[in-house]
């Protein structure tokens, strides 16, 4: 069908990785983290006087994201699976202050005084699903030339575009992907490019503008793409027509990147010693102490000349120095091997090959690079590098050890039932004699996403002190027709399937003819 | 020497195919989804003779030679029947050469185009989707740059040459936004565009000689108006795609006024007109997993839409638009089960992709539920055949059990182990 092939040509355009944090990159978090910290408060600055230093801001769109209120929550006697790899029969959760206060068997768990308390007698709770590879917002419902923003189809190295500037937060498939029990999600450029642009991590709260949705500290990835789909778009637009040039391309990326990268570097050293800032500028003693001798730069020594900023390399250069994550849409056993030589050319890491159709094939390589695949249940056959599927490629790729499984939807669709995804590729990979079980399984929605998109410190498990991201589902979630009853994201209770107004309606078909809205996904 | 290995097996495969019906199979203390009077049989038992289903019922006693599959625990349902799809024409969807659904750039032939010239029975992806119990469906040309696509063929799973169940079930067009774009970018070329070849088709069929001697001022080809001619004459019916009410009515009106046997495709909103359907005798096939607004005729697209349609009693059967029209019709049991978890009755969901795709093309006498004398389309699966966690562990087409080995399930073979052997992974797991 025509519909299809145009998304299937859609979904040539994502997809990203999933990489691991190297101690190089520690600083950056952090450092968005104070930014996030700073912006969201009021005009405070901090004690330490500006830097003379140029420094790119590397959080010029800050998150203005803020939980809603929440009252504390007891649900009890529920199943629980905690992302964690555990599973309590009979558990209860306490949600509070936005936070989980504590998990464990019903009978370990105590509300405060006022909590507000769920009976959860035969249903299941779970972390807040995670979809790491989404076009929500960049390839919004309606579908039309206006909305069609995931794709910078110029060019084939396009690092210095961000999906955010892209996401339309009045997208109506965020609110079928809350009803799917959808709490947090990366939204990726499309994979038309060799290097497609950043991706943003999103809450899915909905939000005025898109910097109300982003998730805070977490770090941007980067989107790039393996094989048919660059040389389908540019090969008669000067190329890459062949996967050789699709690797030479990257490489020529890289190599422009860590030029661009050591001038920064060598300017910051210069820099730092010309006004006396080698030392961490936020040790205020320090920094006071070793600023004295430089007050008085010597006169005929010249000020440091900062590089010119270019966008398309600082993106990459963060990804070389481990600040963003590199997801790499990537279908055959082949190449996915070529990109991880070339992160080791390079010295950067893959976070994640998103799809990987082959991924079975090298399942035993991919877990050896700490590289996790970010894949589907059964899509299959839209194209020659697609042909290879197994049913069991999520459970192979799980089964290695230090093996990483994501499970990822890339579809509008695929979004609202990620649960479903995860139970055939366990009932598969049972059948094969794998003994997956739900706890684990769960983990390929939850943990594991939230490791490759490194936002596992505050979501993806329910361990106490992470934010309160839960899902009630009516029934086992690895069941067809178990749906999500209630959605908390940070406590506070965003969707109840029971309640039409406790669902989003976007400002795009609000007002429209009547349908008989019943909330939530149905709408 | 490649063509001659190819011929040859394509012989044994027709030799296969005629000897093998002999057996019978007798299938026992299954959980028995007749999908037809009898209803749900407990611990049932169904009875595969010379092709066809002999008896269903408990305990049936075993003919003599007959094979005894005991299923207790197990669930039996006639095969899946997939109302929509381009079965056989396409291998992949991105790749011209193993893609024939469609014509491309302005090729004249549109309704006279056959789905039995192309169809390939050696697709690995009938062996990969009767692996998930689908045994018959609808394999269709799409449309290229014209509103119709071409005659569409009911063929089975089997994989034998002889696949074709029933050449011309359907005429394949389109409507809404999709008919608009071929026709001026407007429904109002559409709809024009549709009525002007049921008007010329009639006016070819009442006298073909005259027709073609008079002047016209169109591009249809002959070809294509003698092909809609069964459409205009009711014998055939006609898939026309379309989403919005406002579409919906407008085919309402298009059946009215010619008096043609209409299949409504897709439908996202025939929920908003489901009186008028059900009335006009008009079916739905359609995605029930279809709830967002893709586009100003899908506004109002609702997972109610299938439990909807099945209370005003339009008949509704299900297709799979997302992720594979095709390749995964082995879905079709998941999004009927997504359909129950929206309100559709279990066995209206169940019906969607057995007996109501049968009933649609006029097969329900030979295909989509378990009775005497109906073909022996049987899977048996190893539970609930609509839970995503449940597979199909036996299929029968025509009463012949059918392997379930397939090109994934050998390339899962293949990799299971990674581990370095004597050989390099090319020599394991061939057939």
């Amino acid at each position: 069908m025509l519909k299809n092939l145009l998304l299937a040509a859609a979904a040539i355009a994502l997809i990203g990785g999933c990489a691991r944090k190297e101690k190089k990159a520690e600083a950056t978090p952090k450092d968005e983290k104070a930014a996030a910290a700073a912006s969201s408060a009021t005009p405070a600055e901090p004690a330490k006087p500006a830097s003379k230093v140029v420094r790119p801001p590397k959080d010029p769109y800050p998150s203005t994201y803020k939980p809603y209120p929440s009252t504390p929550t007891l649900i009890t006697g529920a199943t629980i699976l905690t992302g964690a790899g555990e599973r309590i029969n009979n558990g209860s959760i306490l949600i509070e202050g936005g936070k989980i206060r504590a998990v464990g068997a019903a009978n370990s768990v105590t509300a405060p005084q006022g909590a507000t308390r769920i009976n959860a007698a035969g249903k299941w709770v779970t972390p807040g699903i995670i979809d790491i590879h989404t076009h929500l917002g960049v390839y919004p419902s309606p579908s039309t030339d206006s909305t069609s923003d995931g794709n910078e189809a110029t060019a084939p190295v396009t690092s210095q575009v961000w999906a955010e500037h892209s996401v339309w937060p009045q997208d109506p498939g965020f609110t079928r992907a809350l009803a799917g029990g959808i709490t947090s999600m990366q939204v990726l450029p499309g994979s038309a490019n060799l290097v497609g642009g950043r991706s943003v991590i999103l809450k899915n709260v909905p939000g005025r503008t898109v910097q109300e949705m982003k998730f805070p500290g977490a770090p941007y990835g980067l989107k790039m793409a393996c094989g048919e789909n660059p040389k389908r778009v540019y090969g008669e637009k000067g190329g890459p027509a062949t996967r050789m040039a699709n690797m030479a391309g990257y490489r020529q990326a890289w190599i422009d990147a860590a030029a661009y990268k050591k001038k920064w570097e060598d300017y910051w050293k210069d820099a730092e010693k010309f006004y006396g800032e080698d030392k961490p500028a936020d040790d205020g003693k320090k920094a006071k102490a070793k600023a004295k001798p430089k007050d008085d730069p010597k006169k005929d020594e010249k000020a440091p000349e900062a590089p010119d900023r270019n966008l398309k390399l600082e993106t990459l250069a963060g990804a070389l120095s481990g600040e963003i994550t590199v997801n790499m849409h990537c279908y055959r056993a082949d190449e996915m091997a070529f990109v991880l030589d070339m992160a080791k050319e390079f010295g950067y890491k893959v976070a994640a090959f998103h799809h990987g159709v082959e991924a079975y094939k090298i399942a035993d390589i991919l877990a050896q690079n700490g590289v996790c695949g970010a894949l589907w249940a059964d899509w299959w056959g839209f194209k020659l590098e697609a042909y290879d599927a197994v049913r069991e490629n999520i459970a192979l790729v799980d089964a290695q050890p230090n093996g990483c499984a994501v499970v990822h939807s890339d579809s509008a669709i695929g979004i609202q039932r990620l649960n479903q995804e995860a139970a055939k590729a366990m009932a598969d990979g049972n059948r094969m004699g794998l003994k997956i079980p739900e706890e684990r399984a769960i983990k390929w929605l939850t943990l594991n996403p939230a490791k490759s998109m490194r936002i596992d410190k505050d979501t993806g498990t329910l361990e106490v002190g992470k934010m309160a991201d839960v899902v009630v589902w009516s029934a086992n979630p690895f069941s067809v027709y178990a749906l999500a009853d209630k959605v908390y994201i940070d406590g506070a209770l965003l969707y109840d399937r029971a309640d039409p107004k406790r669902s989003p309606r976007t400002d795009f078909e609000i007002g429209q003819q009547t349908n008989g809205f019943t909330g939530g996904s149905g709408q | 020497m490649i063509c001659a290995r190819t011929i040859f097996a394509a012989a044994v495969l027709a030799l296969t195919a005629a000897a093998a019906t002999a057996q019978p199979v007798l299938i026992r203390n299954a959980r028995v989804h007749t999908m037809s009077a009898a209803g749900v049989i407990e611990n049932g038992d169904v009875l595969l003779n010379d092709g066809v289903v002999v008896q269903v019922g408990v305990e049936v006693a075993p003919p003599a030679g007959a094979t005894v599959i005991e299923a207790a625990g197990k669930v039996v349902t006639p095969g899946i029947f997939a109302a929509y799809s381009t079965l056989g024409l396409e291998e992949l969807s991105l790749d011209g050469e193993a893609n024939d659904a469609s014509t491309r750039d302005n090729f004249p032939l549109s309704a006279s185009l056959d789905a039995t010239d192309a169809f390939n029975n050696t697709s690995s992806l009938i062996a990969i989707n009767r692996a998930g119990g689908v045994t018959r469906a609808l394999t269709t040309p799409e449309p290229g740059s014209k509103i119709f696509g071409g005659r569409a063929a009911v063929v089975d799973l089997s994989g034998r040459i002889a696949s074709v169940t029933l050449a011309g079930a359907a005429q394949n067009a389109v409507l809404g936004y999709q008919g608009a774009t071929r026709t001026g970018d407007s429904r109002l070329g559409a709809f024009a565009v549709i009525r002007e070849y049921f008007d010329e088709a009639k006016a070819y069929a009442a006298n073909p000689r005259d027709y073609k001697s008079r002047a016209r001022d169109n591009d249809m080809t002959f070809a294509d108006l003698e092909a809609l001619i069964p459409v205009v004459e009711g014998r055939q019916p006609i898939l026309l795609a379309a989403d919005s009410a406002v579409d919906l009515r407008g085919i309402i009106r298009l059946k009215t006024d010619y008096n043609i046997n209409v299949i409504v495709l897709g439908g996202t909103e025939a929920w908003r007109v489901a009186g008028e359907l059900a009335a006009t005798n008009i079916p739905v096939i359609m995605d029930p997993a279809a709830n967002l607004p893709g586009s100003f005729e899908d506004l109002g697209s609702t997972l109610a839409n299938a439990a909807r349609l099945q209370k005003a009693g339009v008949r509704i059967a299900f297709f799979n638009p997302d992720g594979g029209t095709t390749h995964n019709l082995r879905l079709l049991t998941q999004q009927a089960g997504n359909a129950v978890a929206h309100g559709l009755p279990y066995e209206a969901a169940l019906a969607a992709i057995t007996i109501n795709p049968a009933a649609i093309y006029g097969l329900s006498g030979r295909l989509g539920s378990l009775e005497p004398g109906k073909a022996g389309d049987v899977v048996i699966w190893d539970g609930d055949p609509l839970e995503v966690t449940t597979r199909a562990v036996a299929v029968f087409i025509d009463g012949r059990a059918m392997s379930m080995q397939n090109r994934q399930t050998r390339m899962r073979e293949r990799y299971k182990n990674l581990e370095r052997g004597d050989l390099p992974f090319a020599y394991r797991g061939q057939d």
